[in-house]
């Protein structure tokens, strides 16, 4: 019979050598009221579908992702872009105070910039194979879905994501997937259009939304497959050291829709306060 | 010609090999087609075969097969000794004209 100890060793070689996920172990984002929201992080081994508008702070996430990982967990990671300009990502990065090159040098992080045509054509993994081996990859960041579609027949993108995340998931790795949705005011959601909800096991939304004449970011957790989560849409913040994540929108109704309204109660105090002012 | 000097030469000859240099540089972990490349720096694949051929041979970048299209990449191992190299040469240079 195995002692527990052993099976601990046996999982942990599993988890390193082959890929295997440990069954409930959780992949931290490092951003503490983040995975506060995720009740302790994102699952290992899931694929993250991060979906939001241009400059919604999709990149800074995914980077502050994949760094987090390797400063604070020990996990090295790969970022994966389609984009023709990527050394913008490591100018981006070194903003937020993120030494994306130093962190190559020390073979922790690598930036892989590719056509999306030779990723389809690879499978991913004649392209990656030598990056896996050297880095041991346990985090990848696809930047991005939307771009991949591009590259493939009307309706071929949900088979193709399919693939691409089927076999992150063999090689043990939690991928985080960036989908730029250009419709992420009013009621409908893009991504759920394209059927990809279906695919990924969690989907973060990020969404600007427009209260008293100034644009916030929201963040809200639409599914999280097998766990509890944070349902509250949270305001966040992109400060000098990255994604910072506040309170909910607790005195608005209708944050989704794009056009939110204070809540009675709120309005209620409102008029309470304006009345006492004018008592004083 | 000293191994350093025929590296130098075979760099700095045209402005094609120079833009890839630097492409490669700021984008280490670029992987594409030679066609691809060339988009990236605003020319044809026609244009930049023969340097991408010449950086090749020189083993600053390196070809994989990737289904039925062949990449080029940069091989960092062998781009370290040629920047060591260079580097070497023109501490080496700046001495003699010093002395």
């Amino acid at each position: 019979m195995t002692s527990p100890a052993s099976r601990t060793r046996a999982s942990e070689f599993e988890h390193q050598f082959i890929g295997r996920t440990r069954e409930g172990a959780r992949v931290k984002t490092g951003i503490a009221e983040l995975d506060e929201m995720l009740r302790g992080g994102f699952m290992e081994g899931d694929a993250v579908l991060v979906a939001g508008s241009a400059g919604s702070g999709k990149t800074t996430l995914a980077l502050q992702y994949l760094v987090n990982g390797i400063v604070k967990f020990g996990e090295p990671g790969i970022y994966l872009t389609f984009e023709q300009m990527p050394d913008q990502i490591y100018r981006d990065a070194k903003n937020f105070g993120w030494d994306l090159r130093k962190m190559e040098e020390e073979n922790k992080f690598r930036l892989v910039c590719t056509s999306p045509d030779l990723l389809l054509e690879s499978q991913g993994e004649n392209l990656l194979d030598g990056v896996i081996d050297e880095l041991h990859p346990r985090r990848i960041v696809i930047d991005s879905l939307s771009h991949l579609e591009m590259f493939v027949a009307k309706g071929d993108l949900r088979k193709e994501a399919y693939r691409l995340v089927s076999f992150r998931k063999t090689k043990g790795m939690s991928s985080l997937l960036i989908w730029e949705a250009g419709q992420m005011s009013g009621n409908s959601f893009s991504v759920t259009e394209v059927g990809l909800s279906f695919l990924v096991d969690c989907i973060v939304a990020l969404k600007p939304v427009e209260i008293e004449s100034a644009v916030r970011k929201a963040l809200v957790i639409l599914k999280m497959r097998g766990s509890d989560h944070d349902k509250q849409l949270r305001q966040f913040e992109i400060t000098p050291a990255g994604i910072k994540i506040e309170s909910a929108f607790s005195n608005y109704e209708g944050v989704m829709t794009g056009s939110p309204r204070r809540v009675g109660s709120e309005k209620f105090m409102e008029m309470f306060r304006g009345a006492s002012e004018k008592h004083k | 010609m000293s191994e350093a000097q025929q590296v130098i030469a075979t760099l700095l000859s045209s402005q094609v090999r120079g833009e890839l240099l630097v492409l490669f540089h700021r984008n280490s972990g670029l992987v594409d087609t030679v066609d691809g490349v060339a988009r990236r720096i605003g020319r044809t694949g026609f244009a930049i075969e023969n340097d991408v051929r010449d950086l090749v041979k020189l083993g600053v970048l390196k070809t994989k097969k990737i289904g039925s299209s062949e990449v080029i990449l940069l091989d960092r191992a062998r781009d370290r000794e040629v920047l060591e190299t260079v580097a070497n040469h023109i501490k080496s240079v700046n001495r003699s004209e010093q002395n």
